[in-house]
């Protein structure tokens, strides 16, 4: 196995396009478990942890661009503010040496269902800033993930940074484990709200082959809130979005959970988030 | 000489080797590195059942750094024994996924990974079998259960008072294979020279290694020696050697140099052993008033096929409650599987679920406290053996703990409690584990230069073992603890029992204290002089062990957990456990408490968590990482606590104490279900208590 470990960005995309089966390594969280559980081996290894610019975040406008190397610790201690749903899932991911360690970008890289930062990636409209030495791609989080373990990035691509709009709106991550630490999602579920679109976005996690959003719910919850007059939540809007929001997945059995209690499990936090995020938005405080 | 110190026993002396420990000076069986050592890996079967045809040794050898591949047709010969779980490399027949079948030597780790990684081996497998169901045609009887108790028993008409008893409970319960999981991972070095065979070991007993390893290479057992001063964990799984240091040893001889070898977490899966699952039916009858006329408690386990280790599930309810009549057995299946072996209060623990759970499920049907209904069926004598107890405080522990935990005026309706969106409840189980003393020896010595060094073959597996043992010399030579050297963890000491069965304390202490007796005499017959080369005195308790009278021993316990399951997602949160015990004097009160929570913490894991899910298809454990087989954290452990009941108990041993390393983890599991169906109204008889147990159950 080659250990490729370029100094700058452009190196990067050069030994990527000489080597597109290298596989980028940031914190190692993800891949390193995979090499070690022996489930393939990649011919070679591109270490991006010494392109210093990719740890860096920034404001352009009303989108936050977080850098390929930004750890999940940071991103909860610098942008909770910003991106509070992303900054919520980041919180449950792992144990905190994990958290020093990994990366959004590397959660996409994997494409794991079951990574904690798609939901709310998807909730706010994400876009993936994809570059080779071809050029730069902006991929919409939607048209990211296309199948288990599989995203939209070509062999000679990297991801250099993701770009999220700024919370616009009250945003809630939820996940559901059997441990109340360090564990891998049963499911989970991201909401937020964009008042100003009269919009509401939706993230699921570990219920479909991908993550993916429950866009009927959004439509019918985004109809159904009281924008204007900021009326409490209706329990049966609250509920039926819950029943859409389950209505888009598809789950399986594993030893996680069954199919059917990540359905029910599903429609529980889709009902919860929404009735938190409304409850800020109307000022009443925390249900 | 004679310096009159304050009694040690009974006070909270911090760890004699926390600071070797804490400053990284304490030395493990994987960090021994003696000159021209090389590394061994292990290759596990791929097949859960049949043979290996060839294996493609050559191939590997042309890779860099390689030194050897061993391997059935090529292995160095070993004695043959009974325990076909050591026998390893001996011959062509997989028993198991995972079963170790070739072992590859390099001169770095590295290089024998990726050999071990590349090594082809061809095999011709055959259909497994290992799903443990109870109606399963190979049921047997087997002829004794761990360690050496009868497999049945049976007194009076069980079934007769089943049909005429006013109150029946007859349920299934079922546990789950658990791993245990050691923070240190199993690894021996090992080492042949002109005296013969060393072995650096992680092991619960070097005595026992020592015992079990020589007669597999035909040697006397003074021409083994194992050194394990200090171990991370053993839980039950370091109780008796296993395929590692046979291989080890194998390795070392095969390619005449030191090796070393450890599991990975991985590996520990299939080669270090694990607890059984069980099937268990427990049948309770009892009048209107909970008062018990018949007992019947039938388990069915598995084993593997080259190894038969029997848990003695059943074997706790044999002396728990008074009934008239009742019944206990075992059956057992071999299958294709990983060889099961001791772990935590093997027996006790499974056991104890069901005969707990079920006294719940009596104490609803008859609409009595559960407390009381433990209570009324007190008895007074051992039930089955006839003997008295040397003491019994299961009332004073119930009571205690019900007074402490707040259990007065509990309203019993289930599924009724609500804290927003949780239903809360509480429930109580009983804990018990037996009191076992075996002989040891043990050497104390005056130095010249002034204080004590006290020798034997204990092990300290993180119990504090080394702690307690100090104080107990201490008082015998009447100094304080700063003034005894105690030495453990070599099989060149004074033999010693293994750490297990909670028998440590009281086998060592009581070989520890006559020791020092014997010396503390010598002392005073030379007027307290000490020679220029030292005065030293030895025991061996064998004599005195065989004297002790018959009586039923045992130490016991109540705990009470609170729940709250959140209504709508089934998540369970123990948000309270206590546990009240009666387990003789306590010697030391902070390693007590750790021990004691420690088991409750792990029993907290087991009635929520801890679950080896064995996959059909393949036959081997399918989560066999501690990502995938959930041990609790400590964000699942909010408040845990542990008393004890002062307890004198003269028949005991001459410290007055139980074993205290394994009762802490049996009754819990019992007390959060109990929980959880008086928060919730689901019964939920199958561990681990799973969200989708309870979802799929009808919140």
């Amino acid at each position: 196995m080659d250990f490729l470990r370029p100094v700058t960005w452009e190196q990067a995309l050069a030994y990527k396009a000489e080597r597109p089966e290298a596989t980028p390594i940031q914190g190692g969280t993800d891949v390193m478990v995979e090499i070690n559980l022996d489930k393939g081996r990649p011919a070679a290894l591109l270490d991006l942890n010494p392109v210093a610019e990719l740890t860096r975040w920034s404001t352009e406008g009303t989108e936050i661009r977080v850098g390929a190397g930004v750890t999940y610790t940071r991103l909860i201690a610098e942008l909770g503010p910003l991106l509070p749903g992303l900054a919520q899932a980041s919180r449950t991911v792992g144990s905190p040496q994990i958290r020093n360690r990994g990366t959004v970008a590397g959660n996409l890289g994997a494409a794991s269902p079951a990574g904690d930062a798609h939901p709310p990636l998807l909730a706010s409209g994400a876009i993936v800033e994809a570059e080779s030495v071809r050029g730069t791609r902006m991929i919409p989080i939607t048209e990211f993930y296309t199948g288990v373990k599989r995203n939209a990035l070509r062999p000679d691509e990297l991801i250099r940074a993701v770009r999220i709009p700024a919370a616009a709106g009250p945003q809630y991550f939820s996940k559901i484990g059997t441990r109340n630490a360090m564990v891998i999602a049963v499911c989970s579920f991201a909401v937020a709200l964009h008042p100003g679109e009269r919009r509401v976005g939706t993230g699921i996690g570990s219920a479909a082959p991908t993550p993916r959003r429950a866009p009927e719910a959004e439509e019918f919850v985004a109809a159904a809130l009281d924008w204007e007059g900021r009326s409490p939540l209706d329990p049966g809007a609250a509920r039926r979005f819950g029943e859409l929001v389950a209505g888009a997945a598809a789950p399986i059995d594993d030893v996680r959970g069954r199919a059917d209690y990540r359905l029910h499990s599903l429609a529980v936090m889709a009902r919860r988030t929404l009735g938190w995020a409304w409850n800020d938005y109307t000022g009443r405080g925390p249900a | 000489m004679t310096t009159v110190a304050a009694p040690s026993a009974g006070t909270a002396l911090d760890r004699v080797d926390g600071p070797e420990k804490v400053t990284g000076r304490a030395r493990y069986a994987y960090e021994n590195v003696p000159a021209d050592l090389a590394y061994a890996v292990v290759v596990q079967a791929t097949v859960s059942r049949g043979e290996v045809r060839a294996v493609d040794a050559d191939s590997v050898l042309q890779l860099p750094g390689m030194i050897a591949t061993i391997w059935h047709e090529n292995a160095p010969r070993l004695a043959p024994v009974e325990d076909a779980e050591l026998t390893v490399l001996q011959s062509p027949r997989v028993a198991y996924r995972g079963q170790v079948v070739a072992v590859v030597v390099a001169e770095t780790l590295e290089s024998a990974t990726e050999a071990a990684r590349l090594l082809r081996v061809d095999y011709r497998p055959e259909p497994h079998d290992v799903e443990l169901r109870p109606d399963h045609p190979g049921m047997y009887r087997p002829d004794h259960v761990n360690p050496n108790y009868a497999t049945d028993s049976e007194l009076g008409d069980p079934d007769t008072a089943l049909a005429f008893a006013s109150v029946v409970v007859d349920a299934t319960y079922t546990t789950p294979a658990q791993h245990h999981n050691p923070i240190e991972p199993h690894a021996t070095v090992a080492l042949w020279d002109a005296d013969g065979l060393t072995l650096y070991d992680a092991t619960q007993s070097t005595s026992g290694v020592r015992a079990t390893i020589a007669p597999l290479f035909a040697l006397p057992p003074e021409s083994v020696r194992v050194i394990s001063p200090y171990v991370g964990g053993g839980f039950g799984g370091k109780g008796a050697p296993h395929a590692q240091v046979v291989l080890a040893a194998l390795a070392a001889k095969q390619v005449g140099r030191p090796v070393k070898l450890a599991a990975t977490r991985r590996q520990m899966f299939a080669v270090t052993g694990y607890r059984t699952p069980t099937v268990q039916r427990v049948r309770l009858g009892a009048d209107e008033d909970g008062k018990l006329s018949a007992i019947v408690h039938e388990a069915f386990e598995q084993t593997a096929t080259i190894k038969e280790f029997a848990e003695q599930t059943t074997v706790v309810t044999r002396m728990m409650y008074a009934a008239p009549h009742r019944r206990t057995s075992h059956r057992l299946v071999r299958l294709d599987v990983p060889v099961p072996t001791w772990m935590r209060a093997p027996g006790e623990t499974p056991g104890m679920f069901a005969l707990e759970s079920a006294m719940d499920e009596l104490a609803v049907a008859c609409g009595i406290d559960p407390v009381e209904l433990r209570v009324r069926n007190e008895p007074t004598i051992d039930p089955e053996r006839g003997l008295p107890f040397s003491s019994r405080n299961l009332v004073a522990c119930l009571r205690g703990g019900a007074e402490r935990f707040g259990w007065a005026g509990r309203d019993p309706e289930p599924g009724v409690r609500r804290r927003g969106r949780q239903l809360i409840g509480t429930g109580v189980a009983s804990s018990t584990y037996p009191v076992y003393r075996m002989p040891s020896q043990a050497s104390a010595r005056a130095e010249p230069g002034g204080g004590f060094t006290v020798r034997i073959a204990a092990a300290d597996i993180g119990t504090g073992a080394r702690t307690v043992l100090t104080q107990i010399a201490a008082d015998a030579l009447r100094v304080p603890p700063a003034q005894v050297r105690m030495e453990v963890g070599d099989s060149a000491l004074p033999r010693a029992s293994v750490a297990g069965g909670s028998s440590g304390t009281a086998s060592w202490g009581t070989a520890v204290l006559r020791a020092c007796e014997g010396l503390m005499d010598a002392l005073h017959r030379r007027a307290g002089d000490v020679p220029p080369g030292g005065l030293e005195a030895s025991a061996d308790t064998a004599e005195e062990l065989r004297s002790q009278r018959p009586l039923s021993r045992h130490a016991y316990g109540a705990q009470f957990a609170e729940v709250g399951v959140d209504l709508d997602t089934g998540e369970v949160r123990v948000l309270r456990l206590l546990g009240a015990f009666a387990a003789g004097r306590i010697i030391n009160p902070k390693t007590a408490r750790s021990q004691l929570i420690g088991g409750m913490t792990m029993g907290l894991s087991m009635a929520l968590l801890e679950e080896s899910v064995m996959d059909l298809e393949f036959g081997d454990y399918l989560n066999r990482d501690l990502a995938q087989y959930h041990v609790a954290a400590c964000a699942d452990v909010r408040d845990v606590d542990a008393f004890w009941i002062e307890e004198e108990d003269p028949d005991l041993n001459p410290m007055g104490s139980k074993g205290i390393g394994e009762i802490g983890i049996v009754g819990t599991a019992a007390a959060i279900a109990n929980a959880v169906y008086h928060a919730t109204g689901i019964r939920v008889r199958d561990l681990p208590i799973r969200l989708d147990r309870l979802i799929g159950g009808g919140i």
